[in-house]
């Protein structure tokens, strides 16, 4: 499509900032995003830095797009090149139609570098910023002015974006930043790119309003419409946004966010203020999981509801911890001593990450035991645009809980009463004539240290057995695609917006698919199994060496031979591209008749 | 104080402790101090750690829990967090709180929330038969290591209010530095701390030994208990002496946790009642926060 004068009207653009950690990329697409989420288009965000502040390739990503999209595709139409390890990093996924702006400070890209065809826009960013401002550090809102040319955006948009993004750290900065602002600009012009005569063009394609936000704070607000009013948190990547997004917002409610000495004081601080039936919620990631392994066993034990979000990053160990992976399945499903209930929980996008979190919390309340909310990296961090959360369809139900008038009826009042549904009504501490014990030891219904061997197997099984009653009403997986077809897939998290659009690259190739999103992988739904052993083939996404999830479907009853099983643990996001060819190369082998075992290491 | 219903709930267990053990001595002491200050069984939560002494809230009526070993401190912040108007008192014993939580107690000094933490200190593992512990002497068993101070570690943070130690076989004036940390907490100025010297008949019986040493500093005429500087000279002082100084050692004043983080205008996270709307507005900012 293109406009009246000519230029091609955005509806699929991907622009890629990058340099060293420090340089600024991330905040010039944090800017862009905000633009185009304002000129009506969709967008989707992705962060690949390094665990520390400056230094080391550092590189953002933002798609802008018409439809309904969450990943980086596979190309990139705009590369903003700080230096030139910048154009070697991401050369491979340039092509003729590709633009680069380059920052040529240090001396011109050497020949042979880009793709024939490829447009090359060289100016010295960090020189200019330099000479003019004695500031290295603005160098990425200088080249913000000419990026914001090229890609058709109007000054004053600009302007007010920055506006918005730096007066909150007062007007020395916000000036500062404005006046290089004015120097892109004026380098912008004097490369003969004026306003308006960008390379594309933007039309409002959307007229709905969006949120731009992330996973991880997506997570922190459905936890607050949920009723939940107490957090714990130890800062960890990538889940500290979820801590920081709840200490901004949930003291206006009345809630109480704490940050705590370690990951055990979290999960047991969190403990101690569920027990006072308040909502609670703690969120970490892998190497904070781990350590938080005997907490979540005890509320499991003890039946103490709790929601623990573990934003999972490259393990094992401390890892990779800015890059995404699905590695703590496992820990989630089966980790802990001894046997205790416990529900997972898989969002997809940050929109399912608002209302699953409601979900959690909810359940959590009801069941009286820990459920866990399985994020990466990238769900929890890439901000994506997403359609205004509904409160109006958020069900708070709250748990069984007895009052003081409640109590009062009874003739006798066991915390831990047995029950038809397993779930035992409690009185909160303060509630005159509730009084009981709580404990992680075995016990008899009054909470008594009990180890007689049949009321050990009846609290066992009453325990255990909320999985099998929760079924009914946990999160249902969602369907796409091709519902005919016999070739499937299933993919959690971050693969949700990959699978989708690689499926729509397969139909071009004439393959059709259809795709299974579970949003709850443990207990096991029946749905996800019939999923399976309703296809010929089904492609199990695991962004793990372990296999964990194909692992987990065979565990749980899916017919072996119908799972091919793709691993991938080397940290780099997905591209929907790649796994087509994946894609491709598994069907052709299968053309050529070389079997189809499943594929596990 | 308000009646409780007749319905019947747990009847407190018998303790489990050896005869003669110092931890009865605290648990009548408390019963005795909360029936003094008219504290009911609904609002007392009781949180206890893992060992002999682990098992204290067992034996009264309360709202009783037994935490993870190590963790009954910040299961006791999370409560008192939660809902401040609940009276909350941990304890356990020095393995429990000096050893695998002793990074808790740190952190619970420097915050200053207001919860009693009783320490039953016995000077070894009695649970599991008499192995060395952090408050243990150089000698005991096969221990090299000399053993902890807590109340010089609490001295050294700024920021307590309330650092006590009594004896199990001193009641009466264990009763009085119970009421006095009960007060302490009731009246939110913060973390009482008391540790208790009681004696493990069994696996190390310092009962004589410890009534020998023991020093009643509030007896020593000129000691300010709100001198922090003199207070820390004088226990070093008196363990110089092979004495133990016991009575309320240290009292400060310092915003409690609660004060600071707790929003006094709403109600507390644990009093709210589930599902209510009355938060809509806040919910409706957020979304217009996202909205740009």
């Amino acid at each position: 499509m293109s406009s009246n004068n000519g230029q091609p009207v955005l509806e699929d653009i991907s622009v890629i900032v990058a340099g060293q950690g420090g340089d600024g990329s991330l905040t010039v697409i944090t800017m862009l995003a905000d633009l185009f989420r304002n000129s009506g288009l969709n967008v989707y965000t992705e962060r690949d830095v390094l665990s520390r502040i400056r230094g080391g390739h550092a590189a953002a990503t933002m798609r802008a797009f018409t439809g309904h999209r969450y990943c980086i595709g596979s190309k990139i139409t705009l590369l903003v090149a700080l230096d030139e390890e910048a154009v070697t990093k991401n050369a491979r996924h340039l092509d003729s139609d590709s633009v680069i702006v380059f920052d040529d400070s240090s001396g011109s890209l050497p020949k042979g570098l880009l793709p024939q065809g490829a447009k090359l826009y060289a100016a010295p960013f960090n020189r200019i910023a330099m000479r003019t401002m004695r500031r290295e550090l603005y160098k990425n809102s200088i080249a913000f002015g000419m990026v914001g040319r090229l890609l058709g955006l109007e000054d004053e948009h600009m302007r007010e974006t920055f506006v918005k993004r730096f007066e909150r750290r007062g007007q020395v900065i916000l000036d500062y930043n404005l006046e290089a602002l004015g120097l892109g600009l004026h380098m912008a012009d004097e490369l003969g790119i004026k306003q308006g005569k960008g390379l594309y063009k933007i039309e409002r394609t959307d007229p709905e309003e969006h949120l731009l936000i992330m996973g991880n704070e997506s997570v922190a607000f459905g936890f607050m419409a949920a009723g939940g009013r107490f957090f714990t948190g130890y800062p960890i990547t990538p889940s500290t946004e979820v801590l920081e997004t709840l200490q901004k917002w949930l003291p206006k409610c009345g809630g109480v966010v704490r940050q705590t000495e370690d990951e055990l004081a979290g999960v047991n601080m969190a403990i101690g203020a569920a027990l006072t039936g308040a909502r609670t919620m703690t969120a970490t990631s892998g190497p904070g999981f781990s350590l938080m392994q005997e907490g979540v066993g005890h509320a499991g034990s003890a039946e103490v509801p709790l929601v623990v979000v573990d934003c999972q990053r490259s393990g094992p160990s401390t890892g990779m911890p800015t890059r995404p992976e699905q590695s703590d399945l496992n820990l989630m499903v089966f980790g802990g001593h001894g046997d205790f209930p416990r529900f997972v929980l898989t969002p997809g996008h940050p929109e399912d990450c608002f209302y699953l979190t409601v979900d959690a919390t909810n359940l959590a309340d009801k069941y009286q035991l820990p459920v866990f909310i399985a994020m990466d990296q990238a769900l929890s961090q890439n901000i994506a645009t997403v359609k205004p959360f509904n409160l109006d369809e958020v069900t708070v139900t709250p748990g069984k809980r007895l009052t003081a008038e409640d109590v009062a009826k009874l003739d006798t009042y066991k915390r831990y009463s047995f029950s038809e549904d397993n779930i035992s009504a409690f009185a909160a501490p303060g509630t005159p004539g509730g009084m009981s014990l709580v404990t992680g030891n075995e016990h008899d219904e009054f909470g008594l240290v009990s180890t007689d061997p049949d009321n050990r197997l009846r609290m066992m099984e009453k325990r255990m057995n909320k999985m099998e009653d929760a079924k009914k009403e946990l999160p249902k997986g969602r369907l796409f695609g091709d519902q005919e077809s016999k070739i499937g897939f299933i993919g959690i998290g971050m693969m949700y917006g990959v699978i989708l659009e690689a499926m729509e690259e397969l139909e071009q190739e004439g393959i059709h698919t259809k795709y299974l999103q579970p949003r709850t992988i443990w207990p096991m739904l029946d749905e996800t199994i019939e999923f399976i052993n309703s296809c010929d083939r089904v492609y199990v996404i695991d962004l793990n060496a372990g296999a964990q999830l194909a692992r987990l479907f065979m565990h749980q009853g899916a017919e072996k031979n119908k799972i091919i099983s793709i691993t991938r643990y080397d940290g780099l996001p997905y591209r929907p591209g790649i796994l087509v060819k994946q894609i491709l190369e598994e069907e052709a082998k299968l053309l050529n008749g070389q079997g189809k075992e499943a594929k596990l290491l | 104080m308000t009646t409780e219903p007749k319905t019947k709930t747990f009847t407190p267990a018998r303790p489990i402790w050896c005869a003669g053990c110092g931890d009865f001595a605290v648990r009548g002491v408390l019963e005795k101090s909360l029936e003094n200050m008219g504290i009911p069984p609904h609002k007392f939560m009781f949180l206890a750690g893992i060992g002999c002494s682990g098992t204290i809230q067992n034996n009264i009526k309360c709202y009783g829990y037994h935490s993870l070993h190590g963790r009954v401190l910040p299961t006791s912040i999370g409560a008192k967090l939660a809902n401040p108007d609940l009276t909350v008192v941990a304890a356990g014993g020095d393995g429990d709180g000096f050893a695998i939580g002793a990074g808790h107690l740190v952190h619970t000094f420097k915050s200053n929330p207001s919860i009693t933490y009783i320490v039953m200190n016995n000077s070894n593992y009695g649970l599991t038969k008499g192995q060395a512990s952090p408050t243990s002497p150089t000698g005991y068993r096969d221990n090299a290591e000399t053993g902890m101070d807590s109340i010089l570690l609490g001295l050294s943070f700024p920021s307590t209010t309330f650092l006590a130690r009594g004896f199990s076989g001193n009641a009466a004036q264990l009763e009085s530095l119970m009421m006095a940390a009960l007060e302490h907490t009731e009246a939110g100025r913060g973390f009482a701390f008391l540790e208790v010297l009681s004696p493990c008949v069994t696996y190390y019986d310092t009962h004589r030994e410890w009534r020998a040493k023991v020093y009643n500093i509030n007896e020593e005429e000129g000691f300010d208990p709100t001198d922090r500087a003199n207070a820390f000279k004088r226990v070093l002082e008196l363990k110089e002496e092979k004495r133990i100084p016991i009575g309320l050692i240290f009292k400060g004043e310092n915003t409690a946790l609660e004060k600071l983080i707790v929003n006094e205008n709403e109600t507390y996270p644990a009093l709210q009642e589930i599902g209510h709307t009355g938060h809509r507005a806040e919910y409706d900012k957020f979304i217009k926060a996202y909205l740009g």
